[in-house]
């Protein structure tokens, strides 16, 4: 066990699931969990801030500076609360409801590849296990709503459900389309991969990133995708279900306290969830910008410079508004704290500059700012459109996005064989 | 213009409006928030707050002459004029004004139908109390005028 | 009065908790639902108790008087001048014009015209008002149907509205702006040059709305042909404001029976077509550019002179009784005072135009879907403070 501790990090050539690593293994679980966790906090935060510019209002600014302690002071609140079930309620599927959701939303993060070999295992069904997994999050959600007794939350219930099922197919459409493109990487002989790791590997080898390929094709791929992950993930516009102002409001009704913070854990997990999803099949994954079109050592040294100088710009943002504070005597703990925050990102930035690390981390960073890129575009979504009523919602989703995914699967079916399909047919006329 | 409105149709230009709408408003001089009490807002003078009796500033007598015009004209009758004649000067000399806050809707007649410049309604907003015992002011709290809380967290 | 009732049930067809769904193989059972007095979207207190078939509306009822204060009863023992204050307090929105209405009402019974200036004056705030009325509705209409920034962007244009009365009379939202016989305050310093800032402000704001909203799929989808309410019903009903010009009717007291300065604005009355959602969302919106349109006008000729006529003091009006209505941005706000010679009136009736409009709510739901009678009682711009007194 101490040669898998020690081996494995000198020289790394596949994740530690694939080359039986165990304790490597538990060691990324563990670290994929507590980014997880942490990037769901920050989410929270982001969500609220970002929502509210969008609203020409400030969010939270009290709780710790600029409102970044918020999402701690209300995972304080929430694990303080009582914890109420309903009468007549099914006290062991009210219980595990809540656990379900998150456990399932957790498992489909471990084929998620953050680099290479950055993963905590690269099963050769990878995409196949994610979509398994995150339909199996469906069954905490019907169970949710049976367990709370009660009227509306069973019947958010079911229209979530019912939801989440039809935008699967689409999106499951839209994913063999991106699968099919990888069967058409040169030297491969034809064989496509339902493996994460292999699948950005094959964008890098083809020299594109699938969103650009055969285009438009790709591109509507990705655009029915889009779509269909917003409307999987409950989220606006696709969130009546869960509106405040219907007369259900939701499965999660009667859930309080830790339960529904699970709810919301879960909520966040699956988002960044369908969100790597999205990255890894379109967007390169964690390949840097133009793979191809600006290579070279000169090119690669620039882009891998990117992150660390991103971050230490958000140090230089913490600085700016900690100047920026107001001089009220109550708010000098939270000036110092927004100081010592700035000094801390920035020698995180620093430190991600050095080149020992930043080779390590560099694949990462790419992949965690497509994701970012993702969250933002939820959060611009929310802010801007009206929801759709449920019916409109699944004409949507069967009349409009199914149809177009299996055109698209069709024609990338028929341009990507075109060669051979030329050949064939000539061989035929002979 | 059909293939213009299919074209608009299948690019979403309705959404990307709308997005770019939204994303326009994220600068931060478009935010409009105020955050008191860090900031105070900017009060107007005809501003109709809390009720202030007005004293003469040289000899700090009342200007009030209890002619009873604001309480006949509050339509909620909260305002109780006492005075007595004096027997020097056979004018009215006021000895109690109580003013009822609890009850008060800041219409700003009693300031309309006050003959002198005696009654004014301020420019104070801050009139929040932790209890009921102080919502009827009498001429020493009404002449003392608004008092700005100073918030310390 | 039986035969009134039964007059209601050929109109509605059927009595609301008598409808049967229509009768399929698939058995559902019905089911009462009742939107109760709290609720994110029914605009203040109001209950709605619908009977659905999973989810289609057969028959509505709404319960009202949550928020009754009595206001009709506490005008009988007030004079009209004290009255005056009470009024602001219905319709809380849009509080000046619920002024305008009983000032113009006091005056045509004790027969006074308020001079030119006052008209001009009156005019400019009741357009003002107007506008913020429809910026507050279309903000609480677009966050019921689930668009949550429209809100914060109309309240940040109405506050500037609202700046402009507090300067003018004192207090943002129960303005008491006007008296009987004419204006109690002259226009400050620079109330000319805060206007026409505000109208040029404002202005590109409304364009924004729409460029949010208008063409938007999800809007259109969500709006047209939802709560269908065509003229005759209108008619039947006595449903007024936008709710009937979008159903193509061209009825606008401003235009039919004027008064302030209105006969000497030039503006139009912009109708709809089908009746629908969309249609009163479009007919609110192009109301808003023609008010901006009259204040434009408005603040360029307000005519000199005095703004208060000659009012006695003691207000003691001749024996009769009067009804008078102006347009109010709901609808019609109707004044019936009869008085009696004496101080008080003997009874001061108000004609709300949101508990008429709320009427047409049972006619325009059944069919829809549960998630639409939350867009039609947005639709119908009610105010409870209103409907309820």
């Amino acid at each position: 066990m101490l040669n898998q501790l020690t081996g494995y990090l000198s020289n790394q050539t596949e994740t530690p699931g694939a080359a039986g690593n165990y304790v490597w293994a538990l060691i990324y679980i563990l670290i994929v969990f507590a980014g997880v966790s942490f990037f769901v906090m920050l989410m929270n935060w982001v969500e609220r801030k970002a929502l509210a510019h969008f609203q020409i209002r400030l969010g939270p600014m009290r709780v710790g500076p600029h409102g970044l302690l918020q999402p701690i002071a209300d995972a304080v609140k929430l694990l303080t609360k009582e914890d109420i079930i309903p009468d007549g309620a099914d006290k062991a599927i009210f219980w595990m409801a809540p656990v379900w959701v998150v456990l399932t939303g957790f498992t489909t993060l471990i084929v998620v590849p953050f680099g290479p070999t950055q993963a905590v295992t690269d099963m050769n069904i990878g995409i196949l296990f994610m979509l398994g997994v995150s339909s199996l999050g469906v069954l905490g959600i019907i169970m949710a709503g049976w367990a709370s007794n009660s009227h509306y939350p069973l019947m958010g219930s079911l229209r979530s459900s019912a939801q989440m099922v039809s935008y699967e197919v689409a999106m499951g459409l839209a994913i063999v389309s991106a699968i099919m493109m990888t069967s058409f990487t040169s030297g491969w002989d034809g064989a496509g991969t339902l493996s994460m790791v292999k699948i950005v590997e094959a964008q890098r080898i083809q020299g594109t990133w699938f969103v650009f390929k055969f285009f438009p094709l790709g591109f509507i791929a990705f655009a029915i995708f889009a779509v269909a992950m917003i409307a999987e993930t409950n989220r606006a516009p696709f969130d009546l279900p869960e509106a405040e102002s219907e007369l259900v409001a939701g499965f999660h009704t009667e859930y309080s306290g830790l339960r529904w913070s699970l709810f919301m854990l879960a909520e966040y997990a699956g988002m960044f969830a369908v969100s790597s999803i999205a990255a890894t099949l379109w967007l390169g994954g964690w390949l840097r910008p133009f793979p191809n079109w600006l290579a070279g050592s000169r090119w690669d040294l620039t882009f891998s410079l990117v992150p660390g100088i991103l971050v230490i710009l958000v140090g230089v943002a913490a600085f700016y508004n900690a100047v920026r504070m107001p001089k009220h005597p109550a708010l000098r703990p939270q000036t110092i704290g927004l100081w010592a925050l700035g000094v801390a990102i920035v020698m995180i930035g620093a430190m991600m500059l050095a080149p020992a690390v930043r080779v390590r981390i560099v694949d990462a960073s790419w992949f965690v700012m497509k994701v970012g890129f993702f969250m933002y575009l939820y959060i611009w979504y929310r802010a801007t459109f009206p929801r759709y009523r449920f019916d409109q919602l699944m004409k949507v989703g069967w009349k409009v996005l199914l149809p177009l995914a299996l055109g698209v699967l069709v024609v990338t079916g028929v341009i990507g064989l075109a060669p051979e399909l030329k050949d064939w047919l000539l061989k035929g006329a002979r | 213009m059909k293939v213009a409105s299919l074209l608009r149709k299948i690019f979403m230009v309705d959404l990307l409006k709308g997005l770019r709408v939204t994303f326009k408003y994220q600068h931060p001089r478009e935010i409009y928030t105020e955050q008191y009490p860090l900031e105070r807002p900017v009060i107007a003078e005809r501003y109709r707050g809390l009720p202030r009796m007005n004293v003469n500033p040289e000899t700090g007598e009342t200007l009030c002459i209890s002619c009873d015009l604001c309480a006949k004209a509050c339509p909620e009758h909260l305002i109780v004029v006492e005075s007595e004649r004096d027997p020097v000067t056979k004018r009215k000399v006021l000895k109690n004004y109580t003013f009822d806050i609890s009850r008060c809707m800041f219409c700003g007649l009693c300031e309309e139908a006050c003959s002198t410049d005696a009654l004014e309604l301020s420019q104070d907003y801050e009139i929040a109390l932790y209890g009921r015992d102080n919502l009827i002011l009498d001429l020493k709290r009404l002449e003392s005028g608004p008092d700005t809380t100073e918030y310390t967290r | 009065m039986k035969e009134l009732l039964e007059n209601d049930r050929d109109f509605y067809g059927q009595e609301w908790n008598e409808v049967e769904k229509p009768s399929t193989y698939l058995d559902s059972n019905e089911l009462i639902l009742n939107m109760g007095p709290q609720h994110p979207s029914t605009h203040g207190v109001l209950r709605v108790i619908l009977k659905l078939d999973g989810e289609k509306v057969l028959g509505t009822e709404c319960v009202i008087g949550y928020l009754h204060r009595g206001v009709e009863k506490i005008g009988e023992h007030r004079t009209y001048t004290q009255f005056a204050p009470y009024v602001d307090r219905m319709d809380y929105v849009a509080a000046i014009s619920n002024g305008l209405g009983y000032c113009q009402a006091v005056e045509t019974l004790i027969n006074v015209e308020a001079p030119p200036r006052a008209q001009y004056i009156r005019t400019i705030l009741t357009e003002l008002q107007r506008i913020a009325s429809h910026q507050v509705w279309l903000g609480t209409h677009a966050l019921d149907i689930g668009a949550m920034t429209p809100l914060f962007y109309t309240f940040r244009d109405r506050e500037e509205i609202l700046k402009v009365f507090e300067k003018y009379c004192g207090a943002r939202l129960t303005t008491h702006a006007f008296r009987i016989g004419g204006c109690q305050w002259e226009l400050y310093e620079g109330f000319e040059k805060d206007v026409k800032k505000l109208c040029d402000f404002i202005e590109p704001k409304f364009a924004e709305y729409e460029e949010l909203l208008t063409t938007n799929r999800i809007w259109v989808e969500r709006t047209k042909g939802v709560g269908i309410l065509n003229g005759d019903d209108c008619k039947a009903l006595g449903v007024t404001g936008p709710l009937l010009r979008a159903a193509g009717v061209k009825w606008d007291l401003r235009k039919a029976q004027p008064y302030a300065a209105y006969s000497k604005m030039d503006f139009e009355i912009p109708t709809g077509e089908n009746g629908d959602t969309y249609d009163r969302y479009m007919v609110r919106i192009k109301e808003l550019y023609q008010s901006l349109k009259i204040i434009r006008q408005a603040v360029d000729n307000i005519p000199d002179g005095p703004i208060m006529a000659k009012v006695p003091k003691v207000l003691k009006p001749p024996v009769g009784e009067i009804y008078h209505s102006i347009e109010a941005p709901k609808g019609e706000l109707g004044y019936f005072i009869v008085s009696d010679g004496s101080l008080q009136p003997y009874r001061m009736r108000i004609r709300p135009p949101s508990f008429v409009n709320l009427q047409a709510l049972d006619k325009m739901v059944r069919g829809l879907l549960v998630a639409d009678v939350v867009a039609v009682i947005g639709t119908l711009d009610i105010v409870l403070g209103e409907v309820d007194r």
